[in-house]
């Protein structure tokens, strides 16, 4: 599996905050992708935009609440169109996978497409361990493995690199000269990576959807490279999570809708390619086999809590990142695996375990903006607050997120909360209290540890003379009833 | 050969896995959706129904794919005679400079003579099929070293600009992507409105043909493109910077949508 540092969130996001670089490539994505996605959602009505998402989500919770049944007649269906499907409970099984099959066909070159999967599973390593030359194909994965790195975002992985790192790397290890022109960049990988599809023994994919009706693996592809990794070599193998699968053929059109736009507000990517089992004896070229590997690795997790299922419904679009003010500042890495953003947040403390990520959860301010821009409607604000919770009350000291002293505060704070008489007392001793620390309003500091963490980075709103409570008692609840 | 032999957990183990996280680890699937159980006459009166529909806006879908297919990066043209069309090919592989070209074996160019015309021009074009001379080998080489690809069309999708292509015998994947042109042409009575349209008629296909869909099916939305660095938009990363599409429009010979 992918290298876990999710504990490493407050440190890696204060590091990412103070890089001048990375604030510049991050300010692109509002601007860029979320920019993009409003505009060409903007092209058709609200009410089409909304019915496209609840057929979506329909379908979505359909499948899911169903998978068993979809997975039998997906296997059925793969097996019927000449593919053989193969089940993968973790990520150690998954790659032992995909290296027994490489190694039993002597594969020497593979080439791959983008897949957050295989990210997730660490499957290069793996591979490369086996002794085969991996190589990433998409422009972005492309980079990063020059650079040694993992993706930053779902949709463009090197998304945190500006183009002058880019020429640098380029340079650096492929010998070749330093440029500020973009076009001339992508030339470079396209006449490195052309060569290694021609000897390519093997394509790995990810998929987007699976549909269950005919067996068939889809993916959406701007570059070309999708198409070549599963035409070229000799055998192809999709590997991708559990969740992906959609009943029929009929159901992909909604998601050919909604993906692109929500991803880099296209109407749709430059190509969508459905592959069903290998090439037919009568076919010019593609795959001699076609291998499908599917992967649970804590997915059965999430599926198993009625409370987070519904992060099983995403279709990886990004859309929740390019608009979440934490992603916006901190980027993908500092997030410390896989997933980053409001989704990630979601399922990476569920996959990696709770103990691991407990920051991830209240890395975001719970203004809904992810639920708002989310496709499948994913309520991501309400898991959030759900994961929260399971960590506050957790019994497991590795998972517990509050210390006793935080606690007892919060304990202390519901039951003020809820006794209006005792709260308008305290409001009154906390006048009095405040009184040697307020300037203009505003407590800008209070002197008293662990107190003063709250006024490190921002003023506390003094509390004013009258409450809401009291402005109501005596004004508002008097006012005549307005008629309309 | 493959071995038939599943690695990892065996299906059932992962399967009843699944039913366990669903809460119900007794209760074998069930099949839970109608859609799935529709039978070849629903597909059909479905079929017949678009067709009838499609064909009720035929003008309006051409102009539509027009439009939408130049908003996405083809380079639309529109012919009003076989001769026309064969004309604006010619010009195109000149101003191109193209020497080598290699197209499909759809028949929309058994009654278009492109290939004629540009041998006469003095280009070298290889149908890419397999006989006696050409082994896949072979043609995979010519295809890497052409620099232009033609295509016909399976369908068109008026909705989102989309040429969509099933390779099979004849019909190599690599044509239409690996040469850095890509030529499609398009007769109007493979053009349909929508992409439920190119679902529903790929679905029809597969029950009639017995659970076959064939290995590939491919949507082509203009030029091959990336946005990876400082999402600036690059065209012709790895497949086709420049993509044309030439819609046949004096054609009107057949329905809508022919028996594909």
């Amino acid at each position: 599996m992918a290298e876990i540092k999710t504990k490493d969130f407050q440190a890696a996001s204060r590091r990412s905050i103070q890089d001048p670089q990375l604030r510049r490539a991050l300010q692109r994505v509002g601007a860029g992708f979320d920019g993009a996605r409003r505009e060409n959602i903007a092209e058709v009505t609200p009410q089409v935009w909304e019915a496209w998402r609840e057929q979506a989500r329909r379908i979505k919770v359909h499948t899911l609440e169903h998978l068993d049944y979809y997975l039998e007649l997906l296997d059925q269906r793969v097996t019927q169109a000449g593919g053989q499907m193969h089940y993968a409970k973790d990520a150690a099984q998954a790659n032992a996978i995909v290296a027994q099959l490489a190694r039993s066909r002597g594969v020497r070159i593979a080439t791959k497409s983008k897949s957050m999967v295989s990210e997730e599973l660490g499957l290069n390593h793996v591979l490369e361990e086996a002794g085969v030359e991996v190589y990433e194909t998409d422009l972005g994965e492309y980079i990063i493995q020059l650079a040694g790195e993992t993706p930053s975002h779902l949709v463009a992985p090197a998304l945190h690199k500006t183009k002058e790192q880019v020429a640098q790397l380029l340079s650096q290890k492929l010998g070749v000269p330093l440029t500020d022109d973009i076009e001339t960049m992508a030339a470079v990988a396209r006449n490195a990576l052309r060569e290694k599809f021609l000897q390519s023994d093997l394509g790995i994919s990810g998929a987007n959807f699976l549909v269950a009706e005919t067996g068939t693996l889809v993916i959406f592809t701007n570059e070309g490279n999708g198409r070549l990794c599963t035409s070229a070599p000799r055998m192809h193998i999709g590997i991708t999570g559990m969740e992906k699968v959609i009943p029929s053929l009929q159901d992909l059109a909604v998601f050919m809708r909604l993906l692109p736009r929500s991803a880099t507000g296209q109407r749709l990517t430059s190509y969508v390619t459905l592959v069903t089992g290998p090439r037919r004896a009568d076919d010019e070229d593609g795959p001699e086999e076609f291998h499908l590997v599917i992967v649970d690795n804590g997915r059965s997790r999430l599926l198993a809590d009625p409370e987070l299922r519904e992060a099983l419904y995403c279709i990886r679009c990004g859309a929740c990142l390019n608009i979440c003010p934490v992603y916006q500042k901190v980027g993908g890495h500092a997030y410390g695996w896989v997933y980053p953003g409001p989704i990630g947040a979601v399922i990476t403390p569920v996959l990696v375990g709770l103990g691991q990520a407990k920051d991830l959860p209240f890395a975001s301010s719970l203004c809904g903006a992810c639920r708002e821009a989310c496709p499948i409607k994913i309520n991501l604000p309400r898991m959030l607050l759900h994961l929260r919770h399971k960590l506050a009350e957790s019994p497991n000291a590795d998972e517990k997120s509050s210390s006793p002293a935080e606690t007892a505060a919060a304990h202390g704070y519901a039951g003020l909360m809820g006794r209006p008489k005792l709260l308008a007392a305290a409001r009154g001793l906390g006048r009095l209290a405040q009184m040697p620390f307020v300037r203009d309003g505003k407590i800008p500091h209070i002197p008293l540890p662990p107190l003063s963490g709250w006024t490190k980075t921002k003023d506390l709103p003094a509390l004013p003379p009258r409450s809401f409570r009291d402005i109501w008692d005596q004004e508002l609840s008097r006012l005549p009833d307005k008629q309309d | 050969m493959a071995e038939a032999a599943s690695l990892g957990t065996p299906k059932e183990e992962f399967l009843a896995s699944v039913r366990q996280a669903l809460g119900r680890a007794a209760v074998p699937p069930q099949p839970p959706y109608p859609a799935l159980a529709e039978g070849l006459d629903v597909l059909e009166s479905q079929t017949a129904a678009m067709r009838q529909r499609n064909a009720a806006q035929a003008r309006e879908l051409l102009h539509e794919l027009a439009a939408t297919a130049q908003l996405r990066g083809w380079q639309v043209y529109r012919a009003a005679r076989a001769d026309d069309a064969v004309e604006h090919v010619v010009a195109v592989a000149k101003s191109l400079g193209v020497r080598r070209a290699v197209r499909s074996d759809h028949d929309v160019f058994n009654a278009l003579p492109v290939h004629a015309a540009l041998q006469k021009l003095g280009l070298t074009v290889t149908p890419v099929v397999r006989d006696q001379q050409n082994s896949r080998e072979a043609l995979r080489q010519e295809i890497a070293q052409a620099e232009l690809g033609m295509t016909g069309a399976d369908y068109a999708v008026a909705e989102t600009g989309s040429v969509v292509v099933l390779p099979c015998r004849g019909l190599s994947r690599l044509v239409s992507l690996v040469p850095p042109v890509h030529l499609a042409v398009v007769r109007p009575q493979n053009v349909v409105a929508t992409l439920d349209d190119v679902l529903l008629l790929r679905r029809l296909e597969y029950y009639k043909h017995g659970g076959d869909m064939g290995s590939y099916l491919n949507f082509i939305t203009g030029p091959s493109r990336t946005a990876d660095i400082e999402q600036t938009l690059v065209v012709g990363v790895h497949g086709p910077r420049e993509v044309h599409l030439v819609l046949l429009d004096y054609d009107t010979s057949s329905p809508l949508v022919g028996e594909a």
